[in-house]
């Protein structure tokens, strides 16, 4: 076995793509681009300010005192007071508020006479986020006056105050998340979408190479540079690639935990080995599906589908063991899920990697897949026929 | 006249052989009908399920009272929680979270119950894992509804104690709070998040399927296998016959993604159909007028995939589905408004989920339409100046290698 060959395909796999900028685009381009987009767009971790208007139908002191109450939280953007249900609904559905808060009629009189009035809200739940975030200053809200007003009914009923702590918030669960306690929106979006692109782009990449060969008629005198062996045309071809999504995924490391501060409780190590090893999963898995459909045009499809798929089925945001049972087993057949749970588990939840074994090892399943496939490369690279 | 004659002539023809073309070329059609028709069918069942339900939890008990178990069972009885378990310490339970058995650590510490019968505070903490939102939130809920629940009965209770003659009061119902989600009732994920995919699923068929044809446009004959090339005398008349064409074919699975869709899935329809299509409209000529850009731009029919793919992500983030849209920065905020998908889902959710009626998007309707005008002229711009120089091109150099070929049989 000579090394000539080998050293000849290496130059030929850089200078492919340095003759390419599709391949630029594709490779640094669209990363580094999401990688801006999501630093610049998340920054302040959450959206503060959610446009809100209040009904105040009493009009009171005590409603206004509501209202200010509401107007001095930090997360809601007051647009100050409407009349009727129907001007607020219609905002709402103008888009220019995201909730409501409705403070009925003779709220103050009946609150005084213990006929219990209500105090609703309203929150447009079709935007999830800030709907989301309105619900949160809503609820306080409307729980902080409902404490000061029962502060009031037991001190009017000889309830001496100190006892009283205690009969406005009787029992307490302080809820702690581990690891993200701010609750930073980035976060999330951070570590999942990026390995998400970074696997999409892979996929892509790595099957749109290998078809080339096949469109541009090269693949016979690849595999003659090679001395007739498939493995040692695929490795000295696609190394040049290996190494720059590799430089690509320690830079979104640093770039996660370094640059963002993002919480990164565990080893380093680990999580540098993670994203190797996910590089060349991603790579493997693309050999197979180049292998089993040899038509560049459908592989690609497939690459695409699988890849903008696995955002949704690596239960980045909707977990999978809620998903339909028949649609579970189709969550574990992509890198980008191990790659999540790893993260999960070391960077973000500081635990140790015995807990991760068996992520680390689903990586290395993927290795074998072009062994099953290569057979069907080979032949294919002899004979190359391109369908547009 | 005999100019407009030869102009509509050209629209008709260009129609007709375009046609031929997409229906005889399976990578366009892929793109046309399998992912308009299947995808939101794949994504609908991915998210159908809606709630995130039954989250394991693991109790940490150092109280051991009836009150403490109490607390325990009414967590438990939540919808969005479930009990797996007691363990004996912190460690264990940490253990237990460590192997992604429990996503949650509920806390109980000594004297918890006697706090609250002394009417102090009892206090507890619920650790929770931190790697999905959806289960976070679930326990946020949770323990919101258990600390009012558990709160009124010990209020009732103390109330009486420290003031017998104050029974008349029901601590209660002194203030009912409500709380109504719009739009998305049940607060689910799928009714969330699918009203928008739809349309952004519409603009990328669409943008794919152009692009795929006009990657193949820029190739050779004996590449591509066919003459992809279909021209009318005028630039616009090859645009619009070539529009008319798409439009056709996308009619169909587009009332599929807008209609029959969020029907079978029980999706939010508050809107009104033949507004909602009315609303598109704008936007269909805006994407149109996109598709005719990046076809100059695209050279290859297969590097559509590594261009378009993955902007649909960048999409995501613009539209404001992720990211509400008043919240980005200006630079973000620029792009979005130049991006026809984020004027139509941010129009189309208010109709089609918060029941707008046609004149209450009408901002955003304006915007489409001056995204239809500026996408319109672009594409012009692209396809007279850019795509029409390389196809001629191309034209000659493929005659010139004929008439080489002819020469040499010669």
């Amino acid at each position: 076995m000579s090394n000539k060959g080998f050293k000849a395909i290496w130059v030929r796999g850089w200078l492919q793509i340095a003759r390419r900028p599709l391949l630029w685009i594709a490779m640094l381009v669209f990363p580094l681009a999401l990688m801006l987009l999501i630093s610049t767009v998340l920054e302040n971790g959450l959206p503060t300010k959610v446009p809100a208007v209040v009904i105040d139908k009493d009009g009171t002191a005590l409603s206004r005192e509501v209202t200010q109450t509401l107007g001095g939280m930090q997360m809601v953007d007051l647009k100050g007071t409407v009349n009727s249900y129907t001007d607020a609904r219609q905002m709402l559905q103008e888009g220019k508020v995201y909730g409501f808060f409705l403070i009925p009629e003779n709220f103050e009189a009946d609150l005084m006479a213990g006929r219990g009035p209500a105090l609703s809200f309203y929150t447009n739940m079709s935007y999830f986020v800030p709907g989301s975030m309105l619900y949160r200053t809503f609820a306080s809200t409307a729980i902080y006056t409902k404490a000061g007003t029962v502060l009031g009914v037991a001190q009017s009923v000889g309830v001496n105050p100190d006892e009283a702590e205690g009969l406005v918030q009787p029992v307490s669960i302080s809820v702690r998340g581990i690891g993200n306690p701010t609750l930073n929106y980035g976060v999330y979006i951070g570590n999942s979408f990026i390995p998400g692109v970074l696997q999409l782009m892979i996929l892509m990449v790595t099957i749109f190479t290998l078809g080339e060969e096949v469109k541009k008629h090269t693949s016979r005198r690849l595999l003659q540079m090679a001395d007739g062996s498939l493995l040692r045309a695929l490795v000295a071809k696609l190394l040049p690639q290996t190494i720059i999504w590799t430089v690509l995924a320690f830079f979104m490391l640093s770039w996660l935990y370094r640059y963002m501060h993002y919480p990164m409780n565990g080893d380093w190590f680990w999580m540098c080995l993670s994203e190797l090893m996910y590089v060349l999963a991603c790579q493997s898995l693309a050999i197979f599906i180049y292998g089993i459909v040899p038509n560049m045009r459908f592989s690609l499809s497939i690459a695409a589908l699988l890849g903008i798929l696995s955002f949704s089925l690596s239960g980045y945001s909707f977990p999978p063991e809620r998903m339909y049972p028949a649609l579970q087993p189709f969550c574990w057949i992509f890198p980008a899920r191990y790659n999540f749970l790893i993260y999960a588990d070391i960077a973000l939840g500081g635990r140790h990697v015995y807990y991760s074994r068996v992520w680390f090892a689903a990586y290395c399943v993927f290795y074998f897949l072009p062994f099953i496939v290569a057979p069907l490369i080979k032949k294919h690279y002899r004979k190359p026929v391109y369908t547009p | 006249m005999n100019k407009f004659k030869t102009f509509l002539l050209g629209i008709y023809d260009v129609y007709l052989r375009e046609f031929k073309l997409v229906v005889h070329d399976l990578g366009i059609i892929i793109f046309f009908a399998f992912l308009p028709l299947a995808y939101p069918v794949i994504y609908s069942l991915i998210y159908n399920p809606e709630l995130v339900k039954e989250v394991p939890f693991v109790v940490v008990d150092h109280d051991r009272t009836s009150g403490s178990r109490e607390l325990v069972r009414t967590l438990d009885a939540c919808d969005e929680a479930w009990l797996l378990g007691y363990a004996s310490d912190l460690n264990e339970a940490r253990k237990a979270m460590d192997s992604h058995d429990v996503y949650a650590i509920l806390e109980i510490p000594e004297g918890f119950s006697r706090d609250v019968e002394n009417g102090e505070v009892g206090k507890t903490v619920l650790f929770t894992d931190m790697s999905l939102l959806l289960r976070y939130r679930g326990f946020l809920v949770a323990t919101t509804g258990v600390m009012q629940a558990l709160g009124a009965e010990v209020q009732t209770r103390a109330i009486d104690r420290v003031a017998p003659l104050a029974e008349t009061i029901a601590v209660d119902n002194i203030m009912p709070i409500n709380n109504v989600s719009l739009g998305d009732p049940q607060s689910g994920f799928a009714s969330f998040i699918m009203i928008g995919v739809l349309i952004l699923i519409l603009q990328q068929s669409l943008l794919l399927a152009m692009g795929m044809a006009g990657g193949a446009r820029h190739e050779k004959a004996s590449v591509v296998g066919y003459n992809p090339h279909n021209n009318a005398r005028y630039v616009p008349a090859t645009m619009i016959g070539q529009s008319l064409c798409y439009l056709s074919i996308i009619v169909l699975p587009g009332i599929w993604l807008i209609h029959y869709v969020p029907m079978i899935f029980e999706f939010p329809m508050q809107g009104v159909l033949w507004q909602e299509l009315l609303f598109l409209v704008p936007f269909l000529i805006a994407v149109l007028g996109m598709g005719f850009v990046i076809q100059a731009l695209v050279t290859e029919r297969e590097a559509i995939f590594l261009v378009w793919v993955v902007t649909t992500l960048f999409f995501l983030f613009l539209c404001g589905m992720i990211w509400p849209r008043y919240a980005l920065p200006p630079f973000w905020k620029a792009v979005s408004d130049a991006i026809p998908v984020s004027w139509a889902i941010e129009g189309f959710i208010r109709m089609n989920s918060n029941g707008a009626q046609l004149w209450q998007v009408s901002h955003e309707y304006i915007m489409l339409w001056i995204n239809a005008a500026g996408w319109g002229i672009a594409g012009y711009v692209m396809q007279r100046w850019v795509m029409l120089p390389s196809v001629i091109k191309l034209i000659k150099k493929g005659k010139s290698q004929q008439q080489v070929s002819i020469a040499e049989k010669n």
